[in-house]
C-alpha cells in the first residue's frame, strides 16, 4: 500500500501535486525546474530545505517583558492615567497581532522553505492556540519558533515543550492549576486533541493526569516557565492502568505507550497532506513506522511523500485550498505581493482562518468545511481584489468573538488592490493571441490540470468573442472568470 | 422594481430557475445528458424516487412555520440564567458568583431570571416566553467539541452520527427545495444542518453576497451566470436514452457520495441562485426596528429582513459566542446575557411589528450546562443540564418541566429531566409539522410546547 513511487513516474503533474501539498504551489517555471530535479532530489530539498532564518528575522517587538515592573508601574498610575496607559497597551497588543500575522504570512510566501512553514502550519492547527486569550503576541511567536524548529523533530519532544510552552499554558489553563485545585484543561485537551483522540481515555485519566500537571508556574518578570514543586500534587495517580507519583512528563511517556496515538497523528498527518478518510490499513502501517521510529517526524513524512499512494487520483486535487493555502498560493501564482496586512488578515478571517487565532482548540475542521455559499463568494470576490479588477469591501473586525461587540455596515469600507499582477509576467507574449494555447497555459497555471472540454470552449469563446488581441482588460477578467470556478478551489 | 437595479432579480417573479422548479421541469421522463453534472443526475433520481411518496413533500410557502435556532456557545451557566434563588445549596456552592436573591427577577417562588434578562421577563409575562428547565440527556460529555456534536446531530451520547437533527429534516421534508431552506447567519454551516442532500446557505452582509466583477459591458458576467446556472434545454436531452428511471444505473442509490468537485459545484450553483434573492430582499426591506450594535443584533436583525422578505426558510441559524466562563465569569457572563436579552426584545418587537411574531419560534440551547460548584478562579467548568429558552408568539409560555434537583448531582453536575429530542420532537412534529419519528430514529415523549 506504501508502495514507492518509481522515479520514471515523476513528470510535471506530481511535481506540481508535491509542491503544492508540501508547500505552497508555484509558477510554471517553478513546477519545471522542481520536476528537472528528479524525484528524489525534491523530495530531499522538501524534507532538507535551506535554513532561512537569516532571511526572516524575528519581529522587534519579539521580547519578553517584565510583567512584574509593568504591573507595578501600572498601579502607581492615576486612574485616567492608567486608563489610558491600558489603552495604549491594548492597542500596541493588537498592531503586533497583525504584524505578526504578517510575518508569517511573508514567510511562507517568499521562503526558500515554505516546506517548513507549511509543516509548521500543520503543527499550528494541530496543538492550536489563540490569541485571543494568550493576549500575547511574543508568547504566540514564540510558540510559532518552536513548533517550526521542531516541524521535522521527534514529536515526543515536541509534546514535551508544548505542555511548557508559556502560551499554552495560558491557552489551557495550566498556569493556574495546583495542588489541590487542578484545573482539567490541558490535560483532557492533550489526550483528546494533542495525542490520542477521544474514546482512548476516561474521564477518571483526565482527572488523574490533571493532577500531574500542576505546578507548572509563569515567571511574570520574563515570561518564561518555571516549576513550583510546593504547586505539585506529587502524591500517586492511577492513570490509563498505570500507578506512580507520576509528573506531567510522565503522563506524556505513559501516553506516547499508546498505539492509538501514533495512529492519532499519522491519520492526521496524511489526512493535511493527502486525503480525506484514509484506509485503517494505510494508517496502521505509517503508525506502526512512526512508533518504531520513536516518533520521528521526518522519516514519516518521506515515507508519506515517497509513496505512490500520494500521487494517486485520490490525492491529487482532490483538497481543497485552505485560506491560508488560497492567499499565498494565489500570491505566488499571480507573481504579486500578499496584500498588505490588514486587508490579509481581513481577507483570512472572512474565509475562516486567521493563523495564531484558531476558533477554538480543536483547530479548524478544514476540508469540506472551508466552503459555504458565502465564502466560496468571497473567495471569487477576493481574486477579483487580487487582479485588481474590482475593489474588496473589508469590514472593521469586530472586537473579538467573545466579546460579540458588532461592527455594524457603517464600518465597512471599500479598498482597491494597488499592487495588481504583470500581466507580462503572468502571460507570456508567445500564448496571448492564440486562445487555444492561452486558455491551456492559463489552465497550468492555475489548476496544474486541463479543465473539462465544456468549460475550455467556454472561455475560449470568451477571448474569440473579444476580438482578436485581447486586451488587459479581458484577459484580467478571463483570468478572474478562471478563478470564480470550483476548480480553483482546490489543489 | 426600479430601473437602475433591473440586475437584481425580484424574489417571487424570479426568471431564474430555482432548483425545485428546474428539477421538476426538466426531470420527467428524461435522462441526462453527459454535460450535466453528476451531482444533479443523483438528484433526479433522489427526486424521483422521492416522488412516489409524495406525502412527504412539505410545502415551503412562505406563510409556513419558520424556527430560528440561537446556539450559546460555548456552555451557557443555566444557573445563573434561570436561578433557583430559593435553594440555600445554590449560594452554598456558589459564595462568590451566585447572583444576590434581591437581585434576581423572579418567576414564582423558587426561581428567577438573570438580572439582565428584563426584557425575557417581559415577553414571559406577555405569554411568549417558554423556559424549558432541566435539558440534558443519559451519559452527559464534557467534551465542547462532542456535546456540541451531540446536540447538533440528536445521536446518543455513544453513538456517532454524521448527520445534524435538521439536516435529516431538510432530508425528510425538503427534498429538491430551494437551497435558501435553511440559511445559517455567518460563514459557517452548522453541523445540523448536514444531510445526505446538502442544503443550506450561508451569508452575513447581502450586499457582499453576490459575484463582483470589474468589467461593465456585462459579458463576464453573463458567463459567469451560465457557468453557474445549468438550466437544461430540453433540445439537448436525448430522448432515446430516456426510458424508465428504475432501469437507469444509481436510481436507487439515494445514499449520495459527492466528490469534492461535485460538492464546490453545487455550493456555486447554491451561492449563485441565492445571492439574487438575498441581495434583493436585503434592498426592499431595511430593519424595521432599530437592533443593538452586537453580533447577535446585527445576525437577527437579517434574519428579521429576510423572514419580512419572504425568503422561502423554514429554518434560520445565529449563534452568540462567548459562554465558556472558567476564570471570574460574573461580568462576562452579565454582559453576554444583557446582549441576549436586547437582541431577542428587539428581533420580537421586529417580528410583531411585520405581523409574523406568530409564525416564528426561536430557540435556544447550548452544549451544556456549568458546573454546580464555582471553582477556584470565581469561574465554573464544564457541567451538563441547563435551561432553554423558545419564544414567539405561538408558543405555549410558560415554565416546563422541572428545575434539577442541587442536592441529587450527577458527578457535581444537574442532572438533566428532559432530553434534549423531546424538544427537537415537539419542534418537529408540532411546529415544523414533520414527522419526528423519522427524522430523530425513535419517538421521543412530546411537550406541551405547542
Amino acid at each position: 500500500m506504501l508502495a514507492p513511487l518509481h522515479a520514471r513516474q515523476w513528470d510535471l503533474q506530481k511535481a506540481a501535486h508535491l509542491l503544492n501539498r508540501a508547500g505552497f504551489g508555484g509558477t510554471p517555471d517553478e513546477i519545471k525546474a522542481f520536476c528537472d530535479m528528479g524525484f528524489d532530489q525534491a523530495v530531499n530539498l522538501v524534507l532538507g530545505g535551506p535554513d532561512d532564518s537569516a532571511q526572516f528575522p524575528k519581529p522587534e517587538w519579539a521580547v519578553p517583558q517584565n510583567l512584574l515592573e509593568m504591573r507595578q508601574q501600572m498601579m502607581m498610575l492615576a486612574p485616567d492615567a492608567k486608563k489610558q496607559a491600558q489603552q495604549q497597551v491594548q492597542k500596541q497588543y493588537r498592531q503586533e497581532d497583525i504584524d505578526l500575522v504578517n510575518w508569517w504570512l511573508q514567510r511562507m510566501r517568499y521562503s526558500p522553505n515554505p516546506f517548513r512553514e507549511k509543516m509548521t502550519l500543520f503543527w499550528h492547527g494541530h496543538f492550536a492556540t489563540s490569541v485571543e486569550k494568550v493576549h500575547d503576541s511574543y508568547l504566540m511567536w514564540q510558540q510559532n519558533e518552536l513548533l517550526r524548529q521542531r516541524a521535522f523533530g521527534n514529536f515526543g519532544l515536541m509534546v514535551k515543550a508544548v505542555s511548557r510552552d508559556p502560551a499554552m499554558m495560558i491557552w489551557l489553563d495550566t498556569r493556574e492549576s495546583k495542588i489541590g485545585h487542578p484545573n482539567e484543561n490541558f490535560a483532557r485537551e492533550v489526550m483528546e486533541l494533542f495525542t490520542l483522540g477521544i474514546g482512548n481515555y476516561t474521564e477518571n485519566d483526565v482527572q488523574q493526569a490533571a493532577r500531574a500537571f500542576t505546578g507548572y508556574r509563569l515567571d511574570p518578570r520574563d515570561e518564561t516557565f518555571r516549576y513550583a514543586p510546593f504547586q505539585h500534587d506529587n502524591t500517586d495517580k492511577t492513570f490509563l492502568g498505570q500507578t506512580g507519583p507520576f509528573s506531567g512528563d510522565d503522563i506524556l511517556d505513559i501516553i506516547l505507550q499508546q498505539p492509538a496515538c501514533a495512529a492519532f497523528i499519522t491519520r492526521k498527518i496524511w489526512t493535511f497532506y493527502a486525503y480525506d478518510e484514509p484506509d485503517p490499513g494505510l494508517v496502521n502501517a505509517l503508525a506502526a513506522n512512526f512508533r518504531e521510529s520513536g516518533y520521528e517526524i521526518r522519516p514519516l513524512m518521506d515515507t508519506i511523500f515517497r509513496s505512490a499512494e500520494f500521487y494517486s487520483p485520490d490525492s491529487v486535487r482532490t483538497q481543497i485550498k485552505s485560506p491560508v493555502q488560497f492567499v499565498v498560493q494565489t500570491s505566488k501564482l499571480l507573481e504579486t505581493p500578499l496584500a498588505r496586512p490588514q486587508i490579509a488578515l481581513n481577507s483570512l478571517r472572512e474565509m475562516g482562518q486567521v493563523p495564531f487565532a484558531p476558533p477554538n482548540v480543536k483547530g479548524w475542521d478544514g476540508g469540506r468545511a472551508w466552503i459555504t455559499t458565502s465564502t466560496l463568494l468571497y473567495r471569487y470576490n477576493l481574486a477579483n481584489f487580487a487582479l485588481g479588477t474590482g475593489p474588496l469591501q473589508v469590514v472593521r473586525p469586530r472586537q473579538l468573538a467573545d466579546t460579540g461587540k458588532g461592527a455594524g455596515p457603517a464600518n465597512a469600507f471599500q479598498v482597491q488592490n494597488y499592487q495588481p499582477p504583470d500581466l507580462n509576467k503572468v502571460i507570456p507574449a508567445q500564448v496571448r493571441s492564440d486562445p487555444n494555447r492561452l486558455i491551456a497555459y492559463l489552465c497550468f497555471r492555475l489548476y496544474q490540470d486541463p479543465l473539462t472540454p465544456h468549460d475550455t470552449e467556454t472561455f475560449i469563446k470568451y477571448v474569440t468573442d473579444h476580438g482578436p488581441n485581447p486586451s488587459d482588460t479581458t484577459l484580467r477578467e478571463l483570468l478572474h472568470l478562471m478563478m470564480s470556478t470550483p476548480e480553483y478551489q482546490l489543489t | 422594481m426600479s430601473d437602475d437595479d433591473d440586475h437584481i432579480i425580484e424574489p417571487h417573479t424570479s426568471t431564474l430557475h430555482t432548483r425545485r422548479e428546474f428539477l421538476r421541469t426538466s426531470m420527467l421522463g428524461a435522462a441526462v445528458s453527459f454535460s450535466v453534472p453528476v451531482f444533479l443526475q443523483k438528484t433526479f433520481f433522489t427526486l424521483d424516487a422521492m416522488a412516489a411518496d409524495s406525502a412527504i413533500q412539505t410545502a415551503t410557502g412562505k406563510d409556513s412555520p419558520i424556527l430560528v435556532v440561537l446556539q450559546l456557545a460555548g456552555g451557557n451557566d443555566g444557573m445563573n440564567t434561570v436561578i433557583p434563588y430559593a435553594d440555600d445549596n445554590y449560594y452554598k456552592a456558589r459564595p462568590v458568583i451566585g447572583i444576590p436573591r434581591q437581585q434576581v427577577i423572579t418567576l414564582n417562588d423558587r426561581v428567577g431570571l438573570n438580572p439582565g434578562l428584563v426584557g425575557l421577563k417581559g415577553l414571559f409575562d406577555q405569554g411568549n416566553l417558554a423556559i424549558l428547565q432541566g435539558v440534558g440527556y443519559p451519559n452527559p460529555n464534557r467534551s465542547h467539541f462532542r456535546s456540541t456534536e451531540i446536540w447538533q446531530t440528536a445521536s446518543d451520547a455513544n453513538i456517532v452520527e454524521s448527520y445534524g437533527w435538521l439536516g435529516r429534516y431538510f432530508d425528510s421534508c425538503c427534498k429538491g427545495a430551494d437551497p435558501t431552506v435553511g440559511v445559517a447567519i455567518g460563514n459557517q454551516i452548522p453541523q445540523s444542518f448536514a444531510s445526505l442532500d446538502p442544503t443550506g446557505v450561508s451569508f452575513s452582509r447581502p450586499e457582499q453576497y453576490r459575484w463582483i466583477n470589474g468589467d461593465h459591458s456585462g459579458s463576464s458576467e453573463s458567463v459567469y451566470r451560465e457557468m453557474n446556472e445549468p438550466i437544461m434545454d430540453p433540445a439537448t436531452l436525448d430522448e432515446n436514452d430516456g426510458g424508465s428511471v428504475d432501469s437507469l444505473p444509481g436510481a436507487t442509490a439515494v445514499n449520495r457520495h459527492e466528490s469534492t468537485l461535485e460538492f464546490l459545484q453545487r455550493t456555486a450553483l447554491d451561492a449563485q441562485m441565492s445571492s439574487d434573492k438575498v441581495l434583493a430582499i436585503a434592498k426592499k426591506y431595511p430593519a424595521s426596528v432599530s437592533y443593538p450594535h452586537t453580533a447577535l443584533g446585527d445576525s437577527l436583525s437579517l434574519v428579521g429582513r429576510m423572514i419580512a422578505g419572504g425568503l422561502a426558510t423554514r429554518v434560520f441559524y445565529v449563534s452568540q459566542g462567548g459562554y465558556d466562563t472558567h476564570i471570574n465569569q460574573v461580568a462576562t457572563h452579565a454582559r453576554l446575557m444583557g446582549e441576549l436579552n436586547d437582541a431577542l426584545v428587539a428581533f420580537s418587537q421586529d417580528l410583531t411589528a411585520q405581523g409574523n411574531f406568530g409564525r416564528v419560534m426561536l430557540m435556544t440551547f447550548s452544549e451544556f450546562g456549568r458546573r454546580v460548584n464555582q471553582n477556584a478562579s470565581n469561574g465554573t467548568d464544564h457541567g451538563a443540564a441547563a435551561p432553554m429558552f423558545a419564544m414567539g408568539g405561538g408558543i405555549k409560555a410558560g415554565l416546563h418541566g422541572q428545575y434539577p434537583s442541587l442536592e441529587a448531582l450527577n458527578e457535581g453536575d444537574l442532572a438533566y429531566n428532559v432530553d434534549f429530542r423531546s424538544v427537537y420532537a415537539t419542534i418537529l412534529d408540532r411546529w415544523l409539522r414533520a414527522p419526528s419519528k423519522e427524522v430523530l430514529g425513535r419517538q421521543f415523549p412530546l411537550m406541551n410546547l405547542v
